[in-house]
C-alpha cells in the first residue's frame, strides 16, 4: 500500500493560542483565518506566484527547469527543511550537495502540479503560514527567518509537529516530509541509500519500451 | 510471453479513439449508450454493449497509456497514473486514498489479486438489503466467465520472499493462509504491476475488456472529464464534458456534448457519487455519496535476517483470512492480511520520518517485509461508512470518520502482524505509526501496542479499495440503484461499479466490480436491443 505524495494539509489555525480546545474550536472561523493567513501573505511581500525561472538560489547553476507551483518564498522554506529532512543522504561535496537539494525541490514541484487544484490549495496554505511572519513565529515557533533557519531548528520544528497532540500538526508534518521523501529517496540518483538496485536489468534489455529512448 | 501490444495494434488499425487535449472546437456526439469510466466496470459493460451491437461512447478523464509508457518508474507512474497524482486523501488528511487515473482506471495499477466476492458477503446482502439475486449460487456462473475472460487463476509460481513470510508467520502460528489468484498472462514475475504493466500480463480492462470493445466499434474519449449529466424532464439527455490539456491537470476550454439513450455511469466510488451530485439527480432520500467504504488498511514493517528484496516478484500471492470472518460476518472488525510491494519512493512515503532515522529506516529496504490488513468495513452499525460531498470548484471529496469500532480492529490488525512477522523470524517490527519505535520482540511489540494511541494522523492510514456511496438495495429509501444497478428514479441511468456494493467486499474487490457488471450488462444490452 502506498501512500506517496503529501497529506492534503488542514490547518485551521487561530493566531495565538496554542492550546488544544481552541483549536478543536477553530473550525470555521479557522478556516476563514487561513483564507486571511494567504491574502495577508501576499499584501506583506511573501512570494505568491509560481517562481518559474526565477530561482531565490544564487549558486543555482542550471536554471532549465520552471516552477509551475512553488514561489520563491517556498523553494527557500524547502531549502531550509530539507537538510534536517535528508541531509544525512546528500553528498558531503558541496556542489554536489547544492545539486541535490535544487533537484529534489524541482521534483516536489513537478510532483505538487500533479496533485490538481484542490490539494494545491491545501499545500498553499500550509506554505503561506510556514512563510508568513506573524504565523511562522507563533504556529511553527520558528523565530529566525527560513533563509536563517539552521538544520537544528528545521529539525526542532519537524520534531514538535511530528510529537504534537495536534493531528493537524501531525498533518502538516506528514505532507512535509511525504513530498521531500518521495522526490528525493525515489529518484533514481538516490536509490543506493535504500539499496534499490533498480529495475531488473534482463527486463528492461529485453523490453521494446526501452529501445528507442532508454 | 506477450510482447504484443494490443493498443499500439489497435490505433494503427483505426480503433476510434479521441485524445482531448487534441481538440480544437466544441462538439456533440450521438451513441445509444454512454459510459463515463474505463476500469473494471466501465470496461466490462463496454465490451459487452458493442459486441451486442450497440452504438458505445466511452468518457475517461484520464490519459490513455500502456505498454511504451509503462518503464517501471514510481515517480513518473504516481504523476500520470494516479488521482489527484496519487495525494488524494479523506478530508481530514488521516486516510491515503490509492486509486487510478487513467484507460483501465485502478485495474491498470492494481497488485492482480482478484477475489470472488465471499459467500458471507453476499449472504448478508440478501438478508440485509433485499439482494436475494445475488446469491453465491446465482453469482457463480458469472465469476466464472470473468475469471476466464481474465485469466484469473490462483498464482502457480513459488511466492517471493516477501510473501512468504507472511505464509511462514501464518504456518508457525496454526494460522490459515491460502494462494492468491492473479488476473496475468504469461506474468515475467517482475514486480511493477502498480507502476504499469510493462510486460502487457495484467489482464486487466486496458488489455482485455478495452480493445475488446474498440474492436466491436467502441470509441474512447480519454483526457475528457465528465461535469455534468444532463436531465430533460424524466431521463438524461445528455453529458456535459470538459477536455483535458495534455498534461491531464488542467481543462483545456474546449467542452464536449455526448447524447444517448442509456448512460452507465462507472465513475469509481469517488466520483460517481460526485457526478451524480453535480448533476442533482434525483435522490428523495438524500443516499448519494453515503456509506462509502474504503477497507481501511495499516500496516507494520520487518527487518528481517536475510534478503526479501520486497521490490521484486509478484507483489501479492499469499493472503490470510484467519481473522476475516471468524467473529462472524457483523461482528467486530474482520480483516484480510496480505503484503504490499516496497519500491523506494512508495516506502519514503509509507514510513513516516526525516533525518538520520529515516535514512537507517529506509537503508533497510533489501531486508524488509511488510504486512497490511485490510478492515472489513460496513457490516456493523459502528461502520457506516464515509460520505461523498462536492468542493466549492465542484470535485468529489470523501469524509471518513474513523469509529471505535474501526480503531478497534486497526488495533487487533496491529498485534496479528507484530506476531506474525516475528513467528517468520524477524530480527525487528516497526508499526506504520508515528511513536512506533522498532520492537525487538514480540513481547516488546505486544506491551508497545498494548499503549499506542489509536488516533488519525498517529496511525497511518491507507486505502486502495474504495467502496459504496451509489449502494444497490431493493428498497429504495436506504439505496440509489436496485440489484440490477438500474437507477430507482431515472429511467435511463445505471451504475456499474464499485460504488453500488452497499459494503465493503472483504477482499480486493476488482473481481467482484468485473463480475457484476457483466451480469448488469448483459441484462442492459437484452433491455436496450427489444
Amino acid at each position: 500500500m502506498s501512500e506517496i505524495h503529501p497529506q492534503s494539509v488542514h490547518m485551521d489555525i487561530p493566531a495565538t493560542t496554542m492550546d488544544r480546545r481552541s483549536f478543536l474550536r477553530a473550525g470555521l472561523g479557522g478556516a476563514m483565518f487561513l483564507g486571511t493567513v494567504s491574502v495577508t501573505a501576499g499584501l506583506s511581500g511573501c512570494a505568491t506566484a509560481p517562481a518559474g525561472r526565477d530561482y531565490p538560489m544564487p549558486e543555482a547553476m542550471d536554471r532549465s527547469y520552471e516552477f509551475r507551483f512553488l514561489t520563491r518564498d517556498d523553494i527557500v522554506l524547502f531549502e531550509a527543511l530539507l537538510p534536517a529532512m535528508v541531509g544525512p543522504g546528500l553528498s558531503g561535496e558541496p556542489v554536489v550537495r547544492r545539486q541535490q537539494v535544487q533537484a529534489t525541490i524541482e521534483r516536489i514541484d513537478a510532483g505538487i502540479h500533479q496533485f490538481g487544484p484542490a490539494n494545491q490549495k491545501e499545500l498553499r496554505g500550509l506554505f503561506d503560514l510556514l512563510n508568513f511572519g506573524l504565523t511562522r513565529v507563533t504556529v511553527a515557533r520558528v523565530w529566525s527567518s527560513w533563509e536563517n533557519a539552521s538544520t537544528e531548528t528545521a529539525h526542532a520544528f519537524l520534531e514538535r509537529w511530528r510529537t504534537s497532540g495536534i493531528g493537524l500538526f501531525n498533518n502538516g508534518y506528514i505532507a512535509l516530509t511525504k513530498v521531500s521523501n518521495v522526490a528525493f529517496y525515489g529518484h533514481e540518483d538516490h536509490w543506493h541509500l535504500s539499496g534499490y538496485p533498480g529495475p531488473p536489468a534482463f527486463a528492461v534489455d529485453a523490453l521494446p519500451q526501452f529501445k528507442n529512448n532508454a | 510471453m506477450s510482447l504484443t501490444d494490443r493498443i499500439a495494434r489497435g490505433l494503427e488499425a483505426g480503433w476510434k479513439v479521441t485524445d482531448g487535449a487534441r481538440l480544437t472546437q466544441n462538439q456533440t456526439h450521438e451513441a445509444d449508450v454512454v459510459i463515463i469510466g474505463t476500469g473494471a466496470g466501465g470496461g466490462t459493460t463496454a465490451e459487452i454493449l458493442a459486441r451486442a451491437g450497440l452504438s458505445v461512447i466511452l468518457v475517461e478523464e484520464g490519459r490513455l497509456y500502456y505498454q511504451k509508457d509503462f518503464k517501471m518508474n514510481e515517480l513518473d507512474a504516481y504523476a500520470s497514473l494516479y488521482q489527484e497524482g496519487m495525494s488524494r486523501v479523506t478530508s481530514d488528511g488521516a486516510i491515503a486514498i490509492l486509486q487510478g487515473r487513467c484507460v483501465g482506471g485502478s485495474t491498470t495499477v492494481n497488485w492482480t489479486s482478484s477475489f470472488r466476492t465471499p459467500e458471507p458477503t453476499l449472504n448478508h446482502w440478501a438478508s440485509r438489503f433485499g439482494l436475494d439475486g445475488l446469491s453465491p449460487e446465482a453469482m457463480r456462473p458469472w465469476f466464472d466467465g470473468r475469471e476466464q475472460r481474465h485469466n484469473i487463476e490462483p498464482w502457480r509460481t513459488n511466492p517471493n520472499v516477501n510473501n512468504d513470510i507472511l505464509r511462514q508467520g501464518c504456518e508457525a502460528l496454526g494460522w490459515s493462509w491460502e494462494v492468491i489468484p492473479r488476473n496475468v498472462k504469461g506474468c515475467w514475475n517482475l514486480g511493477y504491476c502498480g507502476v504499469g504493466c510493462p510486460t502487457n500480463a495484467k489482464q486487466g480492462a486496458l488489455t482485455t475488456t478495452i480493445p475488446g470493445a474498440l474492436d466491436n466499434n467502441a470509441h474512447l474519449f480519454h483526457g475528457l472529464r465528465a461535469d455534468r449529466l444532463v436531465m430533460k424532464q424524466d431521463r438524461i439527455d445528455h453529458l456535459q464534458a470538459s477536455a483535458m490539456a495534455a498534461d491531464g491537470v488542467s481543462p483545456s476550454g474546449i467542452t464536449v456534448e455526448l447524447k444517448a439513450k442509456h448512460f452507465v455511469v462507472a465513475a469509481s466510488a469517488i466520483g460517481s457519487p460526485g457526478l451524480l451530485l453535480r448533476s442533482d439527480i434525483p435522490d428523495p432520500h438524500d443516499r448519494i455519496g453515503k456509506r462509502t467504504f474504503l477497507h481501511p488498511v495499516n500496516a507494520t514493517v520487518a527487518e528481517m535476517p536475510d534478503t526479501v528484496d520486497p521490490y521484486y516478484g509478484a507483489p501479492q500471492s499469499i493472503y490470510s483470512d484467519e481473522f476475516n470472518f471468524s467473529r462472524g460476518v457483523d461482528g467486530p472488525a474482520g480483516f484480510k492480511l496480505e503484503v504490499p510491494p516496497l519500491h523506494p519512493a512508495m516506502s519514503a512515503g509509507v514510513v513516516p520520518g526525516h533525518g538520520q532515522q529515516q535514512l537507517n529506516d529506509l537503508s533497510k529496504l533489501p531486508r524488509m517485509n511488510s504486512v497490511i490488513a485490510l478492515l472489513r468495513d460496513g457490516f456493523h452499525p459502528d461502520s457506516a461508512g464515509g460520505t461523498v460531498s462536492l468542493r466549492d470548484d465542484g470535485s468529489p471529496v470523501l469524509d471518513y470518520p474513523v469509529t471505535d469500532y474501526i480503531w478497534q480492529g486497526v488495533k487487533d490488525a496491529f498485534y496479528k502482524m507484530a506476531e506474525i512477522q516475528f513467528a517468520a523470524g524477524a530480527r525487528k517490527v516497526r508499526l506504520m505509526h508515528l511513536d512506533s519505535p522498532w520492537y525487538s520482540s514480540w513481547a516488546d511489540a505486544r506491551a508497545g501496542i498494548d499503549n499506542l494511541a489509536m488516533k488519525p494522523h498517529r496511525v497511518r492510514l491507507f486505502t486502495a479499495h474504495q467502496m459504496g456511496g451509489c449502494g444497490m438495495g431493493g428498497n429504495p429509501e436506504e439505496s440509489v440503484v436496485n440489484g440490477f444497478g438500474e437507477h430507482h428514479h431515472v429511467a435511463n441511468l445505471s451504475i456499474h461499479d464499485a460504488s453500488i456494493f452497499p459494503t465493503s467486499i472483504g477482499a480486493n474487490p476488482q473481481l467482484s466490480v468485473y463480475a457484476l457488471a457483466a451480469r448488469n450488462s448483459t441484462r442492459l444490452a437484452q433491455k436496450l436491443s427489444s
